[in-house]
């Protein structure tokens, strides 16, 4: 996949711009200035800091909540923590039943039809507005949010594994049975590892549901995960409190991405080669 | 395709609907499943239409429809105007995507209450929000397809004397059309999502509100009817968005 | 006994128009042991679609094909394959790819290795062998496929115009590779390809088959030792000869 540098494709016109030497350097450069620039607007009182807290009031709060911990005395470790195990929890439920049902549903075409409807309306169904009906149901405990979780990534990664079992290059099912390799030999030598990838990029996408989900989910009825910190802090009126939150969901949400980004590169070293020869 | 299965493969969704809710109803009305907790859907559709009085809903699904047709019409505008541009002038792509790329792992939802703190309680916070689900994948997708235009298209349209916004508007853009065109099916699916949540967390009109209401009187028919009504809604919607997809880039690109 | 007869093979795929549908009528065609028969004939001419018959991927509408005397039911069992898109599978490297039959076969990992191995060494890709397909060139890619084909040493190897997606040179390269190899491992080799140039420098015989419905249209020997020249003016002859049968 081309990666979304600043690079334009080869032998762009030069109509576009000067060659740049480093875009990243630029990029970072720039990023770096805006939040000088930030900071700078803040303390000459352009910007008020109730409504776009500085850098150097977000850094405050993070100490706080490092250390003191909010509101109530509930650190940011433990906030991260809660987080994480709601999605953990969630996630690994909707994977741990998505992989073995898609296999069997991709693997039949009857089956594959049968629910193709159900999938069909099942992820049309948004999956926060499950949220008072999961509280009516099994109250607001953790056990709901864990459940609007695994409903969020579960349906995803149906699809992808689903797709992935699917379509296969039926030339390399061909080419195992000239192999002498039985039926069985083929699932799970041929049809299994062709089908990695594609699991591999639902797992991914289903993730980034969970973090999504789990925002919402938090902001009702709980005072604890970031989602929660989120929203209490609004009614303290501690903004910075807010956008420290709101920075690190995205900072975790971001290094769990590439975390699993690593570790497809490690299980599946081939598929690199391909995109690259393929481009 | 054809037009014929093409359809049939969208109405499945309203076909699955339909059989799960009769199942259901099989289900409730033998006893098996307690009624209470789980309310057949013909007493839950009654139920629903009888707390909710036609004109209210009106009400609530228009609200949520003009919500998300003005922060997805912002959101998507915006966002295939600075990916295009991003796309085509290196410079700017160097400034703007990493900015895009370090903002976008923040989930539009945990923007609410900063939005709430800007722009009040009314509707501008929840067409802010719902504009960032939108602008995300859509500037997302179009940089994507606008950089992995094939040179080789641009070079045979420069010896045939095209250059600069010529060559952009002629060339470049309908080439990275599909990229637009999913990021644009994407960004409304999003939209949607964070549209129910940010209504259900912070309004007092529209579906979401809705559902969250009837949780505090403990009508569950009304609840359930709501998130069918969102799911139908998300459906056709989809479906529609899709159509246009298909007429305009369809023809030449297989999705 | 022939080592492979194909006795009025026909085939048929459901489509609206009848002429359309018909693949291959009544083909018949006997092949020796050790004989390298290459079908040639236009895209589109039945050619990959014989041959898939012959391997048992693809079942006859009419006529049979025996091998040994014994009627063809499904593929493998003595019947390698070679495609034209390589089909390696990507997620194993290129001395995995070639174990991969022994490993159906259920050949222990040691004794398989060395097989692979030396397969490996016979088609020039020593050095290789931890490469994933995505890494090697086209030709190499294709040293692999047959090495991988030839180590359940099967009896017959068909080879579905191999070297069609490689460029000129390397084609002619793979040529003379597949020559060295098939006089080093003696096997029934049949070939399709739609070069009619690359049928002469190979072929013991040759088949030429009409366009569509596939039938066999003229069968010539030639009995000129390898390896052969392009110049050669009995070859520029058959050339012409083919070339017109082709028309």
């Amino acid at each position: 996949m081309k990666r979304s540098g600043a690079t334009s494709p080869e032998g762009a016109p030069r109509s576009r711009g000067p060659a740049l030497a480093a875009p990243r350097l630029l990029g970072a450069a720039f990023v770096a200035g805006l939040v000088l620039l930030w900071q700078a607007a803040s303390l000459a009182g352009v910007l008020k800091p109730f409504y776009f807290p500085p850098p150097s009031r977000l850094a405050l709060a993070f100490w706080e909540l490092a250390w003191e911990g909010f509101p109530e005395g509930v650190r940011i470790g433990t906030h991260i923590l809660i987080t994480l195990a709601r999605i953990g929890q969630g996630y690994l439920l909707a994977v741990g039943v998505a992989i073995p049902l898609g296999i069997l549903i991709g693997r039949s075409s009857v089956l594959d039809r049968l629910s193709l409807p159900i999938i069909t309306f099942a992820r049309s169904v948004a999956t926060l507005s499950l949220l008072p009906l999961v509280i009516v149901w099994f109250g607001v405990g953790e056990l709901s949010k864990v459940l609007l979780i695994a409903y969020g990534c579960f349906w995803v990664m149906l699809t992808n594994v689903i797709a992935g079992v699917k379509y296969i290059d039926p030339l390399l099912i061909r080419a195992a049975q000239t192999l002498d390799t039985s039926p069985a030999g083929i699932f799970v030598r041929v049809v299994l590892p062709a089908a990695l990838p594609r699991m591999f990029a639902g797992a991914r996408v289903a993730l980034g549901v969970g973090f999504m989900v789990i925002v919402g989910a938090e902001m009702i009825g709980t005072i604890q995960g970031l989602g929660a910190l989120i929203m209490e802090a609004r009614t303290y009126y501690r903004t910075d409190i807010s956008v420290v939150g709101m920075v690190a969901i995205g900072l975790f949400g971001f290094g769990i991405s590439v975390g699993l980004e690593r570790l497809e590169r490690v299980l599946l070293p081939w598929h690199r080669g391909l995109e690259s020869v393929r481009r | 395709m054809t037009k014929a299965s093409r359809w049939k493969d969208s109405s499945l969704g309203v076909v699955g609907v339909l059989g799960l809710l009769a199942v259901w109803e099989a289900l409730t009305r033998s006893g098996a499943v307690n009624p209470v907790i789980f309310p057949p859907p013909t007493a839950a559709v009654a139920g629903a239409l009888a707390k909710v009085p036609p004109r209210d809903l009106w009400e609530h699904v228009s609200t949520s429809l003009l919500r998300i047709l003005w922060g997805f019409g912002v959101g998507a505008g915006l966002g295939i105007l600075v990916g295009i541009a991003s796309g085509w002038y290196r410079t700017l792509g160097a400034l703007t995507q990493p900015v895009i790329d370090l903002i976008r792992p923040i989930p539009p939802l945990a923007w609410i209450p900063m939005a709430i703190i800007w722009f009040g309680l009314g509707e501008p916070s929840k067409v802010f929000v719902i504009f960032l689900g939108a602008f995300f994948p859509v500037v997302t997708n179009a940089y994507k397809g606008m950089t992995g235009v094939d040179p080789i298209l641009l070079r045979a349209a420069q010896t045939m004397g095209l250059s600069g916004p010529r060559l952009l508007l002629q060339v470049a853009i309908p080439a990275a059309m599909p990229d637009i065109a999913t990021g644009l099916r994407v960004g409304w699916g999003l939209s949607f999502g964070v549209l129910v949540a940010a209504e259900l967390i912070a309004a007092d009109a529209g579906m979401g509100f809705m559902i969250m209401h009837a949780r505090q009187s403990g009508e569950i028919g009304v609840i359930i009817f709501g998130i069918i009504l969102i799911g139908v809604t998300n459906l056709l919607t989809d479906y529609g968005i899709g159509e246009v997809i298909r007429r305009k880039v369809g023809r030449w690109h297989a999705t | 006994m022939a080592k492979i007869e194909i006795r009025g093979v026909t085939k048929r795929y459901e489509s609206e128009d009848a002429a359309q549908g018909l693949a291959v009528e009544n083909v018949s065609l006997t092949i020796e042991d050790n004989e390298f028969v290459t079908l040639v004939g236009r895209s589109g001419c039945g050619k990959t679609t014989l041959l898939n018959i012959i391997a048992g991927l693809v079942e006859p509408t009419g006529g049979e094909v025996l091998v040994n005397g014994r009627r063809v039911t499904g593929p493998g069992g003595g019947k390698g394959m070679v495609f034209q898109q390589h089909a390696l599978f990507p997620w194993l490297t290129a001395i995995q790819n070639v174990e991969f039959g022994c490993k159906s076969r259920g050949m222990p990992p040691a004794e398989r290795r060395g097989s692979a191995a030396q397969l490996i060494e016979l088609v020039g890709l020593r050095g290789s062998e931890e490469k994933y397909p995505g890494e090697l060139s086209g030709g190499m890619q294709q040293r692999v496929a047959i090495a991988r084909a030839l180590a359940l040493d099967p009896e017959i190897l068909l080879m579905d115009e191999p070297f069609g997606a490689l460029d000129e040179l390397t084609r002619i390269e793979m040529q003379g590779e597949l020559l060295r190899v098939w006089s080093t491992r003696k096997k029934t080799v049949v070939f399709v390809t739609h070069s009619i140039t690359e049928a002469l420098m190979l072929s013991d015989r040759i088949v030429v088959l009409s366009a569509r419905p596939g039938r066999i249209r003229q069968e010539c020997a030639i009995d000129l030792p390898r390896p052969r020249e392009r110049a050669n003016p009995r070859v520029i002859a058959l050339y012409e000869e083919i070339w017109r049968n082709l028309s």
